[in-house]
């Protein structure tokens, strides 16, 4: 029991630290966002770009996983499709600058840059069928 | 000073990175970073409380599963147990990094690269820990939605990567 409460403190406070980070730079660049940016990004760009714009700027965001959160509430409170926030939440973590390094040095260039490429058709499809789906 | 942030965690490189990012945006945004935290202050600490329950699920998987339980189940070298593997990438708590040695050693057994693409889907576009974040912010029906639409997506991968590495193969 004193192993598993040690390991929750542990995993605890690390994941605070981290989270509050992310929080705040999730809330600040959110700070930057308001309804009429929301309204003229869809009214300017058709669903798909909006999906494939949405993956992109998944793959290049930064941090750990939960960051984008408060983000995608915001957008969700604005009227973004859940199509856009399901690309979002895939494209942030399916391939990361970082971890595609890491996959050369175990497996070789192929093995990333494959994977990179299949990460951007399946996320692209998810957020399409979810757009006729629940959209 | 340089050094000592060297020396640090990348865990704690992050966290301070992204702080000093949230200083400089907020230097240029409408508002100052206290207004941005005070405005938000129920967000923050509803996702603060989710991600304590999120890091509870987490330390009871990896307590409850046992950790040559994912090995064990993904030897099977067959092309239709990408839906098995995406499963239990599914299944599989905490970030990506922690998974890399699990696929590693797999790989060294000769599994597939296509099962391990679907273990790796699984892993990282959904997980336990996100059920407080998801079901939190979003509701219980977008996040079965999404488990369920992960599943479609690992299996997906997998056979994409088999069939791309027909025209491109791998590494030998």
């Amino acid at each position: 029991m004193q192993l598993v409460l040690r390991y929750f403190f542990y995993q605890t406070r690390k994941t605070l630290f981290l989270v509050g980070a992310g929080l705040l730079f999730a809330l600040t660049l959110s700070s930057f966002i308001d309804e009429h940016m929301v309204d003229a990004l869809k009214q300017n760009i058709s669903v798909p770009l909006q999906i494939l714009y949405a993956e992109l700027i998944g793959f290049v965001s930064p941090g750990p996983r939960y960051i984008l959160y408060p983000l995608l509430a915001t957008l969700h409170d604005y009227g973004i499709g859940t199509g856009v926030i399901v690309a979002l939440i895939s494209g942030h973590v399916l391939i990361e600058p970082s971890t595609f390094f890491v996959e050369i040095g175990f497996f070789g260039y192929r093995f990333p840059l494959k994977r990179f490429f299949i990460s951007l058709v399946v996320t692209f499809l998810a957020g399409l069928l979810t757009t006729f789906l629940i959209d | 000073m340089i050094e000592r942030f060297k020396q640090r965690s990348t865990e704690v490189k992050i966290g301070i990175s992204l702080i000093v990012v949230s200083i400089l945006l907020s230097l240029i945004g409408k508002k100052n970073l206290w207004e941005i935290i005070q405005s938000n202050s129920q967000v923050i600490l509803k996702i603060l409380f989710l991600s304590m329950i999120a890091v509870g699920i987490s330390t009871i998987v990896h307590f409850i599963v046992p950790e040559d339980f994912f090995k064990k189940y993904l030897r099977q070298n067959k092309l239709i147990y990408l839906f098995t593997a995406t499963l239990l990438g599914i299944l599989t708590p905490g970030p990506v990094y922690a998974i890399y040695p699990i696929v590693v050693l797999l790989k060294k057994e000769g599994i597939n690269n296509a099962i391990l693409v679907s273990y790796i889907t699984g892993q990282t576009i959904v997980g336990p820990a996100r059920i407080p974040f998801e079901v939190g912010l979003f509701g219980l029906n977008f996040f079965i939605y999404r488990v369920i639409l992960s599943l479609a997506m690992g299996v997906a991968a997998g056979f994409l990567y088999s069939a791309i590495s027909k025209v491109f193969p791998d590494e030998k």
